[in-house]
């Protein structure tokens, strides 16, 4: 008999949450795939249909589909109270499941109209049940928990980005804002990078990272800085760039926000520092990696300013900083933090109500380990021949890194598939 | 950690048992993770109670290393009922984790 004066919490069940995995593994193969077919759009401006239709797909398909259901995971811990309901996160799943290819379709077609409308609509009410369940989770009085912030602001900041994104799609066709709809595809872009990618990744990272690597260094304090200097940072950009401040004045929301990029690096470094674990698996190295990645698109982001300061406008600079977020940062910290929590809801899926009947297999055998580092050094040359072949303007390079990528796209893949069709030995 | 219990003998037995059980994130069994709080044996009424703990209040992997702990310990008593109570009072710090857990954890 199990009883006590702490009910033991029932996370969120798998069928709510493996779904996200599955359509975000998938919509990285389809970027991958995107990206090797179109390799010639990038030495192009960004506003070109195949780049639009290719960073939405990460954006949306990879990027926000796995962050949602591994919140909808993560919620109970983070919050320490359980989801408030399973069927709106489902709900949510199937919104943004419809909508986003939907989009993205709108957008490879470069036609603004009926799907592309319809789909944005239906990612924008995804969001809105997304957020409504997490406000609705986090108990009274833990509302000045700092990761429970950090989590329900970054959901704001996505709904404002999704908003953002809807309009810009209906001005595209019927104008109705004062100016076209490329004049504000930069400030859509940022809030959500910053307001919602960054802000999620920082408020879950503080959390897990020292989690996992059992370390003693917390710093509530710190995080708060962090919090109010990216939010005031990206508040101050958004006003620059509606005001249309000359470029030279961004450099203050960029110190902002690259102080609070800074900061969690430092904390990471400590928590790294003050870990009891000593050994570092594979998908904490991949983690930690991408922590470091955070340092490049913020040099990128500095010399663009430069760049647009005394030259106006530079392309390859403009898809070089969107590779390093996307394919850089963003997708190493998903691929790292994919093989730490997906073995787990598949564990305890199987394995919950064996336990105490005899030996079971630890959650890191669902998966491959050699496929994970095939990958992860696939993931790595990929990235470094494709990040070359921008700057260097040498199609050979973006091929060869394009398709590499889409291998470790499809390790990925496999790795996915078999930890989510794992089968107990009977 | 020093774990409370009012029979020495069966306590080491019962933590023998329990060190087959292991928090599958961490890869540390429970006892030396400073998990096992207080293990007393009623043999008149033949029930035993455990109080444990988790690393963290909403540990997704909570439910399975309460029923391990619950299985293992019916296993090898099985003429008791087993109480498990999981209490947060105090809660799991890393200074709870044994010399020895710290080793394992740090590799040696």
């Amino acid at each position: 008999m199990i009883t006590g004066n702490a009910s033991i919490q029932q996370t969120t069940t798998h069928k709510v949450v493996i779904p996200f995995y599955i359509y975000a593994s998938l919509s990285l193969l389809a970027a991958c795939v995107m990206l090797l077919l179109y390799t010639d759009v990038f030495d192009q401006h960004h506003f070109h249909p195949k780049t639009l239709a290719i960073t939405h797909t990460m954006a949306l398909g990879w990027g926000t589909m796995i962050i949602l259901g591994a919140s909808y995971q993560l919620v109970p811990v983070l919050v320490e109270n359980a989801l408030y309901s399973e069927r709106l996160a489902l709900i949510s799943f199937v919104l943004a499941a419809i909508g986003i290819p939907l989009l993205v379709y709108g957008f490879f077609v470069f036609n603004m109209a009926l799907p592309a409308r319809v789909g944005g609509t239906l990612v924008n009410l995804a969001v809105l049940a997304y957020i409504i369940n997490l406000i609705l989770s986090i108990p009274r009085h833990k509302s000045r928990n700092v990761h429970a912030i950090f989590i329900l602001t970054a959901g704001i900041w996505l709904f404002i980005t999704t908003l953002t994104g809807l309009l810009l799609v209906y001005n595209f066709n019927d104008p109705f804002l004062p100016q076209n709809s490329l004049r504000y595809l930069s400030l859509h872009a940022h809030i959500g990078l910053v307001g919602w990618f960054l802000m999620l990744v920082l408020g879950v990272g503080t959390r897990l990272l020292p989690m996992f690597m059992i370390s003693k260094y917390t710093n509530n304090k710190q995080l708060w800085i962090q919090f109010v200097t990216i939010n005031l940072g990206l508040l101050l950009y958004i006003l620059f760039d509606l005001a249309s401040f000359p470029s030279a004045s961004y450099m203050l929301p960029a110190i902002l926000i690259g102080y609070g990029i800074f900061s969690f690096i430092w904390f990471c470094r400590k928590a790294y520092q003050q870990r009891i674990r000593k050994k570092i698996d594979g998908p904490m190295q991949i983690s930690l990696l991408a922590v470091m990645l955070m340092i490049v698109p913020f040099i990128v982001l500095l010399v663009l300013i430069l760049i647009a300061y005394y030259f106006k406008g530079h392309y390859q600079m403009g898809i070089l900083y969107g590779f390093f977020i996307f394919f850089g940062w963003l997708t190493a910290i998903i691929m790292g933090m994919t093989f730490k929590t997906l073995p787990f809801i598949v564990w305890n899926k199987i394995y919950h109500k064996r336990a105490g009947q005899g030996k079971t297999p630890v959650p890191k055998a669902l998966f491959s380990e050699k496929l994970f580092q095939t990958m992860f050094i696939s993931y790595i040359i990929g990235f470094l021949c494709f990040a070359t072949g921008l700057m260097t303007d040498i199609t050979a390079m973006l091929k060869i890194g394009a398709a590499v990528l889409l291998m470790a796209a499809v390790f990925y893949n496999i790795n996915v598939q078999k930890i989510v069709f794992h089968k107990p030995a009977s | 950690m020093k774990i409370n219990s009012n029979s020495q003998e069966k306590c080491n037995q019962a933590l023998e048992v329990l060190k087959d059980v292991y928090d599958p994130e961490i890869g540390l069994n429970v006892v030396d993770l400073g998990l096992i709080y207080r293990i007393d044996f009623n043999d008149a009424a033949q029930v035993i109670d455990v109080d444990m703990t988790l690393t963290t209040q909403y540990c997704p992997m909570g439910e399975s290393i309460v029923n391990n702990v619950s299985g293992s310990m019916q296993q090898l008593f099985a003429t008791y009922e087993i109480n498990v109570t999981l209490t947060f009072e105090p809660p799991w710090d890393m200074e709870m984790i044994s010399e020895a857990g710290k080793a394992f954890l740090q590799g040696y």
